[in-house]
């Protein structure tokens, strides 16, 4: 649910990173905060097992910067992707602007990955909305291993509606941020169009 | 699909600084919150102890969303009010209309009767306004003051 503070000067909206478990999500934020700069970021607050597996919740907040005279705020939240999680997962997804998925692309990950995607789309019914027409953004994560799926199969099989799909190596951050600012600008794209 | 927006005015704005402000120096409490659904704050009151807000909203709105998830699995409508007791300071949430949270961090030693008090009769007056935010129609399109961009101007944003 997009927040204008017309007081403040500020645009917040909210982007969930969703995807089967030790996808990546996790990960994605962590490479976000560490080469935000201090004063346009908030506090990272990971609510994970002793394992760091995320138990609940991830949430970053950033500033992605100035528009119109507006303060552009994103609050990034991933969900915990072990299947016994779902119910924790939906309720991420309240007032929820735009959302990631982020793919493994390994090869033995392919059946997780279509899982979590259609717990997403259910999901997202569920709050109201419409995987067809949120702002949508599709990581392939793990571009690196020797067992991932080529990107054109990969597409095939997780493509939902022609949205941009980013390649992404997250442990080495390649990628990250152009996901980011693609969920970002589909986003703020929106927001105008209901403005 | 449009997006569901809540767009805060500076006239409801100060009305709800002002009834958060009041509840707060009433209650002497820490800061008083306006939250919203998906974990933003809205609107802050403060004292001079300084809270990271942002981080409290987030984790009060996934508390209350938590607790929601809990009332339905055992067949309660809702839970509307959490309260968490500590040693020096506590914490009171509690849902405003379903779409927002007032949370409150106040001194353990103040009566949680008298918050409760307080706090009911606070939710009153917000829902009142919030009415008014969530009734107030978006702003013409290209009038001044609206966050209207261009195409120019957002690659400008994302190249940073």
């Amino acid at each position: 649910m997009t927040f204008i503070n017309y007081v403040a000067r500020e645009i917040n909206c909210k982007i969930v990173y969703y995807g089967p478990g030790l996808g990546g999500k996790t990960t994605n934020l962590q490479y976000v905060y560490q080469i935000t700069d201090t004063e346009n970021k908030g506090k990272m607050i990971s609510l994970a097992t002793e394992t760091e597996r995320t138990l609940f919740f991830d949430f970053l907040p950033i500033d992605l910067g100035q528009i119109r005279g507006f303060q552009t705020r994103f609050h990034l939240y991933t969900v915990p992707g072990q299947v016994f999680y779902d119910s924790s997962r939906k309720l991420i997804l309240k007032g929820v602007d735009g959302v990631v998925f982020v793919a493994d692309s390994q090869e033995e990950r392919i059946d997780a990955n279509l899982e979590s995607l259609s717990n997403l789309a259910h999901n997202l019914k569920e709050q109201g909305f419409d995987i067809n027409k949120i702002p949508y953004v599709l990581q392939l994560n793990k571009r690196d291993l020797p067992n991932a799926i080529p990107v054109d199969e990969l597409k095939k099989q997780l493509l939902v509606k022609g949205e941009p799909v980013f390649e992404a190596v997250a442990i080495e951050g390649v990628g990250i941020l152009n996901t980011l600012k693609a969920v970002a600008r589909q986003v703020l794209i929106e927001l105008k169009k209901s403005a | 699909m449009k997006l569901n927006t809540i767009n805060l005015h500076e006239p409801e704005f100060r009305r709800i600084k002002a009834i958060l402000d009041s509840l707060l120096q009433d209650l002497r409490a820490d800061i008083a919150l306006l939250v919203s659904q998906s974990g933003q704050p809205i609107v802050i009151s403060e004292s001079n102890m300084k809270f990271d807000y942002v981080s409290l909203a987030s984790l009060a709105a996934a508390n209350m969303a938590a607790t929601d998830g809990l009332a339905n699995l055992v067949g309660e409508g809702e839970f509307s009010v959490l309260v968490h007791q500590g040693r020096s300071r506590s914490l009171y949430i509690s849902d405003l209309s379903r779409k927002f949270s007032l949370v409150l961090v106040f001194n353990a030693s103040t009566s949680l009767g008298l918050v409760r008090y307080k706090a009911k009769k606070t939710i009153i007056l917000l829902e009142e306004v919030i009415q008014d935010v969530l009734r107030r129609t978006p702003q013409k399109k290209y009038s001044a003051g609206n966050p209207d961009f261009s195409e120019e101007e957002l690659q400008k944003l994302l190249k940073q």
